[in-house]
């Protein structure tokens, strides 16, 4: 069916408009981080003025002994490692929750869906005081501990593989002499990876977001991820002017790739979601 | 069945590794043992803190004392998640050696068993180099739990320049600096003596100060509360009318837009502590000549009063593992005259140690006041501060308490002088809900 | 094995018999691949909670000099929860985030399934480019979607807010009536694609017959969205609109960044904030933790309730 070449036109302004409002701030940030703290200031935000992006990057990669590169690592660290670990943890509890009969099955799933329901922010002040007292806090374990639970993913993947994994597959496995473990490792994980994907996906994004936990969790400047590092730069902007030009540059630098990436990476997701959606 | 029996197996060592774990096998050292260094043992110490210019004086320290080494780390100040960091960190038992703590946070510190006493490591011995009101900040009963660093006698930043414009003379009583504000507002519509922030009730605090109040008190072992005394309410209810009938602005401080009108000029005056000065230099560098500091506007002719606003200490935390060295370096760091210097120079404020203005690097003319020697105008400030003010340990609730009725007097729902006596109340039920003994009045 | 490459994604199995084989792998492989997960579920989200709760039910009592001696935690009962909902300011945080949650969440989800149905429609021109861009704040964190957000609100650096003014409409983003909206607008900015991008896949799902039956039947545009696409996109719409609801009433990040930059922002502002300001700022453990319990109870009770509601319906 075509549509009217008026009805064309309305509706692919109407997106433009929209779209424009979604790349505001980002253009404000591309033009902002080009700028000195003077004309930050002074200048109009919606045109250059003076051109200091590379000074102004060089700043952010070597202020403070080049600690901007190391919350990177933590980012990466956190959002990696948790988001892997916490994905295979999740997939083979979907994977027992959707293939396996037994007793408290349900009773399991429907606590997993409560644990989706609690916001995780009521979490962390119990779970900082439980690690503080175990000599936790303060660590990397502080925040990859609880990136590991991952209630949604284990909903997820209870759908996506009780369709995608047919149940005489795990038979002809089973009767071959193979392990479970075996099944599970090379067959299952095999058959639902876009489910996969789509769940590490979330969790990679949903940490490297994360902020409450940290702020929460950790102290030491070294241990922070890019969004607490940027926040206590800002803090600290009022009585040191210039670090309000090296937070907006570390948020370009941390942005903007990430922004690439999910964009590139949304058909993933869209994947994932698809195949979940239509088997949920 | 041998696949179950591993399995169950497994299980049974993954819970038992769990239950291992959570009965906090590892745990942190609840009783750091402090011990004395050893003659030539290397150690290092941990300080936080967030003034500018004290990493100079830190490294000076450390070129002087190879085998004691601080390390300085820098924190948010204390009210924007600083002391909300050291409390964590002394929960987690994995608090610094030192911290800077403000004069007023320093019994919220003790109330959580936070703060070393370093009496029995002789600090009274040292009680002569110091202020003495500024000693006693760090004195509850029989301890001593502070090394007082500076304090922040106040005067009033004028713009001279636009006030000879507008042909007022800095004002001397609080009626006329009313009379200015409204001057102000006629000459230049855009133009206002003064902000009150509603988010910084440490300053009006400071001004209830001035006016005579007495807040806090102890008897006994009761803590006294009595904020909303008539001499406060006067000061609420002044600002009260100036905010009504449109004198001044109401926007916060320390920000960008604030920095931003105290460079255009549509801020005149700025009634502040000393170290306001580099604040001002900092964030306002292109009125630099047209400031000059005038004492404190007074509610009675003739008067001298002044207050102070901030002021904090080092203090040694507990756990650490040398308190003496720790002790030592905060005397160093408070009392030696080329810290001084270097501490001065960051902007830190009033000196603690006694005798420490003349010739030092406060004793001079001030090019961005336009060559006035502004620091006279401090220490004879200095010397006109109520000194017996005192504070409660949850002065982090109490400014709390007045910020949220500030605000929403400022948003036009009520008045301060309401939100005085609201906090009057809040406070008290605060302190009775740590379990402490409270009185009012 | 040779029966993983001719494995299609069949969901009925044709064997006639499944009971049997499953005796013998023991009945407690299931509880092997769920225990890790378990254990940490176990320790690092039931145990927390129980954790709140216990903390919740505790007081300080405090002997000694001016009570600055010894501290004892004793049994408090009820009193944290007490203290919490005879606050004013506390009860009023939760109206606020009620209010915020009852404007933004419809607001949200309206807004995704309008993009994702204009997408989704034949007028739309590179609809892949456009899914793109609205989809591209998922990326920010929301602290830094705050602080930028935050430099676009602040009249002075703000080309929006100053461009305004210099058309003589002065607009204050950061003030008491205004400053809640702005951090709606900063919510919905971060998130409206990513609901979007869910409800698509719920689209993309809808068998092509059916539409094709529509407009054979005569239905316009319109009314098949109307008749066909929205019925059958609603489980997606039911579980944005569950997080969503969740992520309203946990707002915490934008209102703390925003908060020096605006006077109507206290501490009180938000549940979260309260809860974290009394335990990180006035070391009220039991109190932020009655505070917490609240929240969590009332984020379940309004999502279950959401769940139960949309569930009766559609029987």
């Amino acid at each position: 069916m075509t549509a009217s070449l008026r009805s064309r036109i309305l509706v692919t302004a109407l997106l433009g408009v929209i779209a424009l409002y979604f790349l505001l701030p980002v253009y404000w940030l591309v033009i902002a981080s080009t700028k000195s703290t003077g004309s930050l200031f002074g200048s109009s935000g919606m045109w250059f003025s003076d051109m200091r992006f590379l000074t102004n990057m060089a700043n952010v990669f070597t202020y403070d002994g080049g600690v901007y590169l190391r919350w990177a690592a933590n980012s990466v660290v956190y959002a990696f490692v948790g988001a892997t670990a916490s994905t295979l943890l999740s997939a083979a509890a979907g994977y027992a929750l959707a293939k396996f009969a037994f007793r408290g099955r349900e009773t399991v799933f429907n606590l997993v869906l409560g644990g989706v329901l609690v916001p995780a922010t009521a979490l962390a002040l119990p779970l900082y005081l439980m690690f503080a007292k175990l000599g936790l806090a303060n660590t990397y374990w502080a925040v990859l501990l609880p990136s590991l639970v991952n209630p949604f993913g284990v909903y997820l993947l209870r759908i996506y593989t009780a369709a995608a994994v047919p149940d005489d597959v795990l038979e002809a496995g089973r009767i071959d002499g193979a392990s479970e473990a075996r099944i599970f490792f090379s067959v299952v994980l095999r058959m639902v990876t876009p489910g996969l994907v789509t769940v590490f996906l979330f969790q990679f994004v949903g940490i490297w977001n994360n902020y409450f936990l940290p702020l929460v969790m950790l102290s030491d400047p070294k241990l922070y991820p890019i969004t607490l590092g940027l926040t206590s730069w800002q803090s600290f902007a009022d009585r040191q002017p210039e670090l309000y030009q090296l937070t907006i540059g570390g948020a370009f630098v941390s942005v903007v790739p990430l922004m690439i990436v999910t964009a590139v990476l949304q058909r993933f997701w869209r994947a994932g979601l698809t195949e979940g959606s239509v088997k949920g | 069945m041998r696949r179950s029996s591993n399995l169950r197996r497994l299980l049974v060592a993954m819970l038992a590794v769990a239950s291992f774990a959570a009965a906090g096998c590892g745990g942190g050292d609840p009783g750091a043992q402090s011990t004395d260094r050893k003659p030539g043992e290397k150690i290092t110490m941990t300080f936080w803190s967030w003034v500018p210019g004290v990493d100079k004086a830190v490294d000076l320290w450390n070129s002087k004392n190879p085998d004691v080494q601080v390390k300085l780390e820098k924190i948010p100040s204390g009210s924007n998640g600083g002391y909300a960091k050291i409390h964590s960190a002394l929960k987690a038992n994995q608090a610094p050696d030192l911290a800077q703590i403000e004069y007023q946070a320093i019994p919220e510190f003790l109330l959580e068993d936070g703060l070393v006493d370093l009496k029995p490591l002789g600090a009274d011995q040292h009680r002569g180099d110091f202020v003495d009101w500024q000693w006693e900040q760090g004195v509850f009963g029989d301890g001593v739990y502070a090394i007082p660093q500076a304090s922040g006698p106040m005067a009033m930043f004028y713009r001279a320049d636009l006030f000879e414009k507008w042909g007022i003379a800095p004002p001397k009583t609080w009626d006329e600096y009313e009379q200015a504000a409204r001057t102000i507002r006629q000459k230049d519509p855009n133009a206002y003596i003064a902000t009150f922030p509603p988010g910084n009730s440490a300053w009006f605090t400071s001004l209830a100060a001035q006016a005579g109040a007495h807040w806090f008190g102890v008897s006994g072992d009761t803590w006294q509360v009595n904020m909303d005394d008539p001499k406060t309410i006067q000061v609420a209810q002044y600002w009260d009318r100036m905010r009504a009938d449109g004198l001044i602005k109401t926007d916060p401080d320390f920000q960008n837009g604030w920095y931003s009108d105290l460079q255009s000029g549509r801020i005149a005056t700025w009634v502040s502590a000393q170290w306001g000065d580099a604040i001002l230099s900092g964030n306002a560098p292109d009125t630099a000549g047209k400031w000059r500091v005038a004492p404190m506007p007074q509610w009675t002719a003739g008067g001298t009063a002044s207050a102070n606003w901030g002021g904090s200490s080092t203090a040694v935390l507990k756990g650490a593992r040398y308190p003496k060295e720790a002790m030592q370096f905060a005397l160093w760091l408070n009392t030696d005259p080329q810290s001084i210097d270097l501490l001065i120079a960051g902007g830190y404020g009033w000196p603690a140690a006694k005798g420490a203005f003349q010739g030092s690097a406060l004793d001079k003319p001030y090019d961005f006041f336009g060559g006035q020697k502004i620091n006279d105008v401090f220490a004879t400030a200095d010397q006109n501060i109520d000194k017996s003010w005192k504070w409660i340990p949850t002065t982090t609730a109490m400014y709390e308490n007045l910020n949220v009725g500030f605000r929403d007097a400022a948003a036009g729902r009520g008045s301060f002088a309401d939100s005085v006596r609201a906090a009057q109340g809040k406070t008290v039920a605060d302190l009775q809900a740590k379990g402490l003994q409270v009185k009012e009045g | 094995m040779t029966t993983t490459a001719t494995a299609p994604a069949r969901a009925e199995s044709t064997r006639p018999r499944r009971a049997a084989p499953r005796r013998r792998r023991g009945r407690l492989a299931p509880w092997g691949f769920l225990a890790p997960f378990g254990v940490l579920f176990l320790l690092l989200f039931l145990a927390p909670i129980g954790y709140a709760v216990y903390q919740s039910l505790i007081r300080i009592d405090r002997s000694g000099p001016l009570g600055l001696g010894r501290a004892r935690e004793v049994f408090g009962g009820l009193e944290n929860y007490s203290r919490a909902v005879s606050d004013p300011a506390f009860v009023a945080s939760i109206g606020r985030v009620l209010l915020f949650a009852a404007v933004q969440v419809p607001l949200m989800i309206v807004l995704s399934t309008v993009l994702a149905l204009l997408l989704d429609s034949a007028s739309a021109r590179w609809p892949g480019l456009f899914r793109g861009v609205y989809f591209l704040p998922y990326g920010v964190p929301g602290v830094i979607a705050t602080i930028l957000w935050g430099f676009l609100y602040v009249p002075g650096v703000s080309p929006i807010v100053d461009g305004l003014t210099a058309m003589g409409l002065p607009v204050d983003l950061l003030g008491g009536g205004s400053v809640l909206w702005s951090i709606a607008n900063i919510v919905t900015w971060a998130f409206a694609g990513y609901n979007m991008l869910v409800i698509i896949a719920q689209l993309k799902a809808i068998p092509g017959e059916l539409l094709e039956a529509a407009t054979v039947d005569g239905a316009g545009p319109l009314r098949t969205v109307w008749h066909v696409k929205l019925p059958l996109v609603r489980p997606a719409l039911v579980l944005t609109t569950v997080f969503t609801i969740i992520g309203t009433l946990q707002l915490f990040a934008e209102p703390l960044v925003l908060k020096p930059l605006s006077t109507a922002i206290s501490f009180t502002y938000t549940p979260n904030l309260s809860a974290f300001n009394e335990a990180f700022n006035n070391n009220n453990y039991g109190l932020a933790a009655a505070e917490s319990v609240l929240l969590a109870l009332g984020a379940f009770v309004l999502s279950f309730g959401f769940l139960r509601l949309t569930g009766r319906r559609r029987r």
